[in-house]
């Protein structure tokens, strides 16, 4: 820390940590769109509603066990589960008859879950606000340098690497995972040989969603959880992922990179206008390279 | 083409539908008179997202931007520039138009979800600097009270500009979709290689329509105005551009008046659910989910090869 | 295809025809729009049910006018263009003789210009907008809360009196948050020439990171902090200020900091010592008239009333009052007759001053503090700032109208 507060001053270096933990939540949340989207072609506006219920599941968690770290480490581990439940629930009960329908139309259908499980939200949880405790070892500003950067985003931005690694692993190293490879390029051929296609549609979804559920769960004890986190996130997310690349997590990483930070360095050259940096940026980003930075996997 | 189908026998329902329309304030409460203004102009946004939507086959996922610049486009006019309503409300289709061109003229390049996406991000763009920009836009308090002439100012007054404006419009629109540029633009929909080898500017097409496209949104903008006397930042947001898109989707883009009869539904369901729920958006949410699931090959159709199959099916099954 | 269609249209012209001759209501009718869905639902639940528990009160005594209060609420889920149409439905359709509510400040004054037309009154409920009694304000709009300018002034009033000098300003980069901090600079420098501003950040709104806008303060060195946030804002900087110590290292500010709205959520994870101004808390004044409130509303809701109870108490108070004096349904004569109504409340004696139709409410100024009866903080050293020392004067207003 001393080394790197001199040769940069704290505030830039502040910054840089700040956007760098805001970008793992947007990665989390970008990489479960993106997996969706490349596999399964859905452009999935219900999946900000999914990081949502996330939250508002973490919140139960933790109360059930009477917050503190077991409440917190349980959320954090159980919620994801519980999305992934719901997310199979609707994979199977609803898009697996649907995936031939063409883009607009599933973009649309999404939307109306995001209608519903808006709603469905405020009928369990109530329109009020929510929130999450940390766990005591959380708390705080990191001891070093009088850095007012709280330890929990370290935390946050120790983890985002080891998702992408995660994620990396169930690509190219697993079965399910190349199955799914191989379908996202040509989902006839995959059936052909005799895979069931539908079920590593349905593994894919799960887990993408399962990611929705983590960044929400993650996010729940620095935040307030309310309705209406969805709207915002979902845009975000959707924005990371074209800058990145269609279904490419490694693009999804690199997009949430250049998101977080043009927010958080914006902030400090034109404070007024800090949130139009990002879109901006998505729209440099665009205009030369239409498909995005990495391989698009459409 | 099986999409437009005022011809023969039923055009007589034309003018009976528009004489109705006129004498409908005599009759009804002033609710209902403002009820039927307000789906005009929402009704005007979603038609002009089909023309290049349903006509167009263009993924414009965020209409509404141009739909909220012409809302302010007139209200700064007239607000803050002090100008006559009248000016006002020239400007501010004029000036969707414009914000149309240039985004048309970034987007145009891309293709179906790309060029929705890219459109999307322009989009939130525009939207991030009217709700910023407080000294001029108002920010996110929006404007109020936008004074109106007496003429267009009550709700009979306001009904019926907004009824003949819709009107002249429509009638409009209806001779773009017929005219050689609109046969050429859904030829471009339907095969837009084949378009290209016949020498057709597919690029220019896009882009003249987005710009129309744009000016009526902007017209709906400024009847808002008319009707309502206000502008918000969130006449700009992405979720009322895909609640315009549902509009379209609901009434079916494969017909001309399909958006209207869908913006009619939308608004009625949205103001009679809400005086009995407060859970409206869930009822709207199932609603669309079992239109999207149950009735989906009408509404598909345009982008299918199995269009016209399709089409020839509806028009031949009926007259 | 296209005849469905047009036959279609049709029929929904005729539903409308048919639906819409419609009878005079007997009861009083009040027409309630706010955003019952997301995070100002913190404080929305709250005026709807305070102003519940005045309304079965009358219902149960019947009223002074011997009529019934009847209400119908309207969820705009804080989208003004729905919650003008709202409005409009409530006055067209249900012909209600009142309309109240909205936290929302654009729909607020969307619907005050819809008042003033319809000559229809409209009490404000939660919508902290200055405009709407002062530059934009009108014979048919009563506000029920302190607005951005009196809460600043108040702030102020209080703070010329501790021993800081240097101040940085932060807060959230919308409307509420530059009108709070502007209220409260400008009247402090004029009760306290010395105070120097060192700078100010602004962040937008629903910034859940303040960690580098907190670490830029630190820098500037200030004696003291000004935090202009709002709705979802306030928890979250408090939640920022514990996690990087700010709380510990500079006092600060916030308007509605030391209110249960805030500080309930954080449990005993709120920060102390944090500076803030309320009109109500319901452990203060120690009066047996609030007393008698608090246990009201546990009784019938099971939980502490917070800030926007006493707001939606006091207009049901207030329309059954001025039907009474009224002596009849009569929307004119309503306004004559609650303008200047001074009636009895939880907080003391509360006038409808006649010249804004502004509520003076007094103003509480204390500091947040753990204690062992609650499982969440409280305000201490609580200073009582009564309206005349914080309302701008009826002259002022009316320059501001012109």
């Amino acid at each position: 820390m001393e080394f790197l507060s001199s040769i940069c001053p704290p505030e830039i270096l502040c910054q840089i940590l700040v956007g760098l933990s805001r970008m793992t939540i947007l990665f989390i949340v970008a990489s479960g769109l993106t997996l969706i989207l490349g596999v399964l072609r859905i452009p999935n506006i219900a999946h900000g509603s999914l990081y949502m219920i996330g939250a508002f599941v973490a919140f139960s968690v933790s109360k059930w066990f009477g917050g503190g770290t077991t409440g917190f480490w349980m959320a954090v581990v159980l919620a994801p589960f519980a999305v992934a439940l719901l997310s199979l629930v609707v994979e199977r009960g609803i898009f697996a008859h649907l995936y031939e329908r063409e883009h607009l139309m599933l973009l649309l259908l999404t939307f109306s879950f995001a209608l519903i499980l808006g709603d469905l939200v405020k009928v369990v949880w109530g329109g009020e606000y929510r929130t999450v405790q940390l766990p005591g070892s959380f708390k705080g500003p990191i001891p070093v340098e009088s850095l007012p950067i709280p330890i929990y985003n370290i935390f946050l931005v120790i983890i985002g690497p080891f998702v992408a690694l995660g994620l990396w692993f169930f690509t190219n190293k697993t079965k399910i995972g190349k199955i799914s490879r191989a379908a996202a390029v040509d989902r006839e051929m995959v059936g052909a040989v005799g895979i069931n296609v539908s079920w590593v549609f349905a593994i894919v979804f799960v887990i993408g969603c399962f990611l929705a559920g983590m960044g929400g769960a993650l996010v729940s004890p620095i935040v307030n959880i309310t309705l209406g986190m969805d709207h915002t996130l979902i845009m975000e997310a959707f924005l990371i992922v074209i800058m990145g690349g269609l279904g490419n997590v490694w693009g999804a990483l690199l997009g949430a990179l250049i998101f977080g930070l043009t927010q958080s360095l914006g902030i400090l050259i034109w404070p007024q206008f800090g949130i139009v940096f990002p879109y901006a940026a998505a729209v440099t980003v665009l205009l030369f390279r239409p498909t995005g930075l990495l391989k698009s996997t459409w | 083409m099986a999409t437009l189908n005022i011809r023969g026998k039923e055009s007589w329902l034309v003018p009976i539908l528009f004489i109705l329309l006129l004498v409908f304030p005599l009759v009804l409460t002033r609710f209902y008179t403002y009820l039927l203004a307000l789906i005009f102009v929402s009704g005007l946004a979603a038609m002009s997202l089909n023309l290049v939507l349903g006509y167009g086959g263009i993924y414009q996922f965020h209409h509404a931007v141009f739909y909220g610049v012409g809302a302010y486009g007139a209200a700064l006019t007239i607000t803050k520039l002090g100008y006559s309503p009248w000016i006002g409300f020239l400007v501010g289709p004029l000036l969707a138009a414009f914000i149309s061109l240039v985004m048309g003229a970034i987007c145009v390049r891309l293709s179906k979800l790309y060029f929705g996406m890219l459109q999307i991000s322009l989009g939130s763009l525009v939207w991030a600097i009217v709700y910023r920009w407080y000294s001029f836009t108002g920010g996110d308090d929006g404007i109020h009270g936008v004074s109106m002439p007496d003429l267009i100012g009550s709700t009979t007054g306001s009904y019926y500009f907004t009824l003949l404006v819709t009107a002249a419009c429509l009638i409009a629109m209806y001779l773009i979709v017929k005219s050689p540029f609109g046969s050429a633009l859904q030829g471009i929909r339907d095969n837009p290689v084949r378009s290209e080898a016949v020498g057709v500017n597919v690029k220019l097409h896009q882009l003249v329509a987005l710009v129309i496209a744009g000016f009526f949104a902007g017209v709906a903008g400024v009847l808002f105005i008319v009707v309502d006397n206000s502008a918000f930042p969130d006449m700009l947001f992405w979720t009322l551009s895909l609640e315009i898109l549902i509009m379209c989707l609901l009434g079916g883009w494969l017909t001309f008046l399909g958006p209207m009869l869908g913006a009619a539904m939308m608004v009625a369901l949205r103001t009679f659910a809400s005086t009995f729920t407060e859970y409206w958006t869930l009822i709207q949410g199932i609603i669309l989910m079992l239109v999207i699931i149950f009735l989906p090959e009408g509404v598909l159709g345009y982008v299918n090869a199995k269009f016209k199959q399709l089409g020839n099916l509806a028009s031949g099954g009926k007259a | 295809m296209k005849k469905e269609t047009i036959i279609g249209m049709g029929v929904v012209l005729l539903g409308f025809l048919a639906v819409s001759f419609s009878f005079g209501a007997e009861p009083i009718k009040v027409g309630i729009i706010d955003t019952y869905t997301g995070p100002a639902t913190a404080y929305t639940f709250d005026v709807l049910d305070g102003f519940k528990m005045a309304v079965n009160k009358v219902n149960a005594m019947e009223g002074g006018l011997g009529k019934k209060i009847e209400f119908l609420t309207r969820d705009e889920k804080f989208k003004p263009d729905i919650g003008l149409a709202m409005a409009k439905e409530l006055v067209l359709r249900e012909n209600v003789d009142i309309l109240m509510g909205t936290i929302n400040s654009a729909t607020a004054l969307a619907v005050s210009d819809f008042a003033k037309k319809e000559k229809t009154p409209f009490f404000v409920t939660f919508s902290k907008s200055d405009k709407i009694t002062g530059e934009q304000g009108h014979r048919y709009v009563f506000q029920i809360t302190e607005n951005t300018l009196m809460a600043g002034r108040a702030a102020a009033f209080a703070l010329a009196k501790k021993p800081f000098v240097k101040y940085w300003i932060a807060g959230d980069d919308y409307e509420y948050g530059h009108a709070i901090a502007d209220g409260v600079w400008n009247q402090l420098k004029k009760l306290k020439p010395v105070v120097q501003l060192l700078g100010k950040s602004w962040w937008k709104v629903g910034e859940t990171d303040f960690t580098p806008y907190i670490t830029a303060i630190l820098a500037a060195k200030p004696d003291f902090i000004i935090v202009a946030t709002g709705g979802s804002g306030m928890v979250n900087f408090q939640k920022a200020a514990k996690a990087t110590g700010l709380a510990q290292k500079v006092p600060f500010y916030q308007h509605t900091a030391i209110e249960l709205s805030t500080l309930e959520p954080q449990g005993l994870d709120a920060p102390e010592g944090v500076y803030g101004t309320a009109n109500y808390l319901f452990y203060y004044p120690d009066t047996p008239e609030n007393k008698a409130f608090v246990q009201e509303f546990r009784n019938t809701y099971n939980r502490y009333p917070k800030i926007g109870a006493l707001y939606g108490y006091v207009t049901g108070v207030l329309v059954e009052k001025g039907f009474a004096k009224a002596g009849k349904v009569d929307k004119e004569k309503f306004i004559n007759a609650v303008q200047g109504m001074v009636i009895d409340s939880p907080v003391g004696k509360l006038e409808l001053r006649a010249c804004d139709h502004q509520l003076m409410l007094p103003m509480f100024f204390g500091v947040t503090k753990k204690v062992p009866q609650y499982p969440f903080l409280i305000a201490s050293d609580i200073v009582t700032i009564p309206p005349k020392d914080y309302m701008p004067a009826c002259e002022e207003i009316k320059t501001l109208r012109k």
